[in-house]
């Protein structure tokens, strides 16, 4: 589904590498997880996977289901199926959550050839999506994310994510700030979407979330790369040892 | 450039028909004379630094013959549903008494043409009482010229629920002319009212519009004030409205620019006893080279007062936005609450802001703050929103939008907020 070929990026507009040769293979049906210390490169690179302007790739190709996507626009591959939940979720008040989410499904419905909803039909979609993340109707007539908890931020994400039922995921510091009912909720809500037809990638810097979502695949990134890859093992090793141990054994 | 007299640049401004003249005769003498030593402002007077007025100097105006009928001329669609039998519409300055409409005014409540009611005690005791602006041309302008105008006079304890919708509406003549709209508003004690005020231009010409308004509200009175300058692209603006209040009075005023080539809005609002509330917002839109300029004036001269001014700008291609806005609190108004913000917004790389908080506090315990921002659209936003698939042009339309909705929502009347959100969507979705 998604290859990653030697990736490397600088900031636009500066020389400063912060990914340095990424290799990253992801198949339709798995859960990754990239895990790393602060300044590692992982928030970056589901930046550069999705298009932020940003960052400037200077060498290597991301394929998308065969497809050169590197220098697409982040609305391009959000059309193929690319989606990134926020490390950082941005605030935009007067835009609600219903206005947001019915522009970005009939867009990508238009993109696709496939049906756009009316509103009405719209409203009863969205309503049977809000079970997955156990909020209330009241949730979609808000201004995206203006006003909300950090959890209510993270729920929201993912919330977006199901309703654009997307094909990979990458999922930035979903965990990060979120209380141990918050994160039960969130992690709730990706297994039930994660699914055979799509595939996930977390962005950690904490065994923690994966003790709730488990994932197929672990992978340490540090330095702008990924140094090792392997089962959930590699983050219980992590988790009992400290990135510092593992620089140290790699070196 | 040159110091220019008034009265070579609106050469007409004495040759008001005498049946008219003969109403209000000291008001207008005293203009007049006032007139003749003033010269036009330019660039070197200091409230008027920024602004280029070369879109009037450049012109000469006429006045508009009185008494012409454009009876064939189809105004429905500026009609708004709530304001059915509640509304006074003026083509060019004449009023037109066969496109206004109004009906089932509550008892001794007069919502009326000036003209006819000229001898009316509470028109002359309060005409010019309250509108004096220093060192001015464009009120006495006004006072000269009006030919009519508004009058609005709500009796104690008395609701006018519908709200009044003044319409004033531009055609194509065939030179520059220049019109005086006028509107005063009376609100006894404890009355209440809701006033739009609208000015469209018809066509692209180039007129001047120089609307002089006073609204008198007595103790209690409340008054929504909502006025939409749509007026055509190559006209000029300048709008002098004052209001003056009595203990317990509240006045909200939103005034939406939208047209205009040159938009200067001077709104006043004088505490004039103890305990009153006032909101002066304001929404400009502006692209081309518009310029959109606003010097308000919160004048709290007595005790416990709320005042809030939100101004809330977006300006796109070369427009100029200017915001003077003055706080003043005299020496014994004490327990002052007031606040002022005005938020900027440019989406071009050529646009341009001038914004200038000016407070003047002479009492020691009140509550008086401001803040001023000009920004672009973050990068972080759009991306946000281009991420979930919208385009990075859907994406920037929705974030304006988005900014500009705040003041829309505060509107009054329903079906000036759809109004103005159509607006608001053209002007995002002009390419």
């Amino acid at each position: 589904m998604l290859e990653i070929r030697d990736l490397h990026a600088v900031v636009e507009g500066e020389d400063l590498k912060i990914l340095k040769g990424v290799n990253l293979i992801v198949n339709k049906g798995e859960v990754h997880a990239i895990m790393g210390p602060n300044g590692s490169g992982k928030s970056t690179l589901s930046k550069v996977v999705s298009g932020h302007p940003e960052y400037e790739v200077t060498e290597g190709i991301i394929l998308f289901e065969g497809e050169d996507i590197t220098e697409m626009d982040a609305d391009e591959r959000a059309h193929l199926g690319l989606f990134l939940a926020f490390q950082y979720p941005v605030e935009v008040p007067g835009i609600t959550n219903k206005t947001l989410l019915r522009e970005a499904y009939n867009t990508i419905a238009r993109a696709n050839k496939r049906e756009e909803l009316d509103p009405l039909e719209f409203e009863d979609y969205l309503v049977s999506k809000l079970d997955i993340i156990e909020m209330k109707d009241e949730f979609l007539n808000r201004s995206i994310n203006t006003g909300f908890s950090g959890g209510e931020k993270k729920k929201n994400e993912i919330f977006q994510m199901a309703v654009l039922n997307p094909r990979l995921s990458f999922l930035d510091e979903t965990d990060s700030g979120l209380d141990i009912d918050a994160l039960k909720v969130v992690s709730n809500g990706v297994n039930k979407i994660s699914s055979p037809e799509n595939a996930i990638v977390m962005i950690t810097h904490y065994q923690r979330l994966l003790n709730y979502i488990k994932p197929d695949l672990v992978h340490v990134m540090m330095n702008g790369k990924i140094v090792k890859s392997g089962d959930i093992s590699l983050a219980e090793e992590l988790e009992a040892n400290g990135y510092d141990q593992m620089q140290k054994k790699l070196a | 450039m040159s110091k220019v007299s008034t009265k070579e640049l609106i050469h007409t401004y004495v040759q008001l028909p005498s049946v008219y003249r003969e109403n209000f005769e000291e008001l207008r003498l005293q203009a007049k004379e006032s007139l003749e030593n003033t010269v036009f402002p330019t660039k070197k007077d200091e409230e008027w630094r920024f602004t280029d007025l070369k879109s009037i100097t450049a012109n000469k105006f006429e006045s508009v013959k009185s008494g012409i009928l454009q009876v064939s001329l189809e105004l429905n669609k500026y009609h708004l549903p709530e304001a059915m039998n509640s509304r006074l519409v003026f083509i060019n300055g004449n009023f037109s008494p066969i496109h206004s409409s109004v009906e089932g005014m509550p008892d001794g409540v007069i919502v009326s043409n000036l003209n006819n009611f000229s001898e009316h005690e509470q028109l002359r005791s309060h005409l010019g009482a309250i509108t004096n602006y220093e060192d001015d041309v464009f009120v006495p302008l006004n006072d000269v010229n009006f030919q009519d105008g508004t009058f609005i006079y709500v009796p104690k304890q008395t609701f006018i629920e519908q709200p009044i919708h003044i319409l004033n509406v531009f055609t194509d003549l065939e030179n520059p002319y220049f019109v005086t709209p006028r509107v005063l508003f009376v609100g006894e004690m404890y009355s209440k009212a809701t006033i739009i005020e609208e000015h469209i231009g018809l066509s692209n010409n180039v007129y001047l519009n120089i609307p002089v308004n006073e609204f008198r509200l007595y103790s209690g009175a409340h008054v929504h004030h909502a006025r939409i300058q749509r007026d055509s692209k190559n006209a000029s603006h300048i709008s002098r409205p004052v209001a003056m209040l009595d203990a317990h009075a509240e006045y909200h005023s939103y005034t939406i620019c939208l047209g205009a080539k040159l938009f200067r809005n001077e709104p006043r609002v004088i505490q004039n006893e103890e305990e009153v509330d006032f909101t002066v917002d304001g929404l400009v839109l502006i692209d081309g080279e518009q310029i959109a300029d606003t010097h308000s004036v919160m004048d709290h001269r007595f005790s416990h007062g709320n005042s809030h001014q939100l101004h809330k700008v977006v300006v796109n291609d070369q427009a100029h936005s200017i915001f003077n806005g003055k706080i003043f609190v005299a020496k014994d108004a004490q327990k002052i609450d007031s606040f002022q913000e005005n938020r900027n917004l440019l989406i071009s790389d050529t646009g341009k802001v001038n914004t200038k908080p000016q407070l003047e506090i002479f009492a020691d315990d009140v509550r008086c703050s401001h803040g001023a921002t000009i920004g672009q659209l973050q990068d972080e936003e759009v991306f946000y929103l281009q991420s979930r698939g919208l385009t990075e042009q859907k994406s920037r339309e929705l974030l304006v939008y988005a900014f500009a909705l705040e003041s829309v929502e505060s509107m009054a009347v329903k079906s000036v907020e759809e109004l103005l959100l159509k607006e608001v969507i053209a002007y995002t979705n002009r390419d």
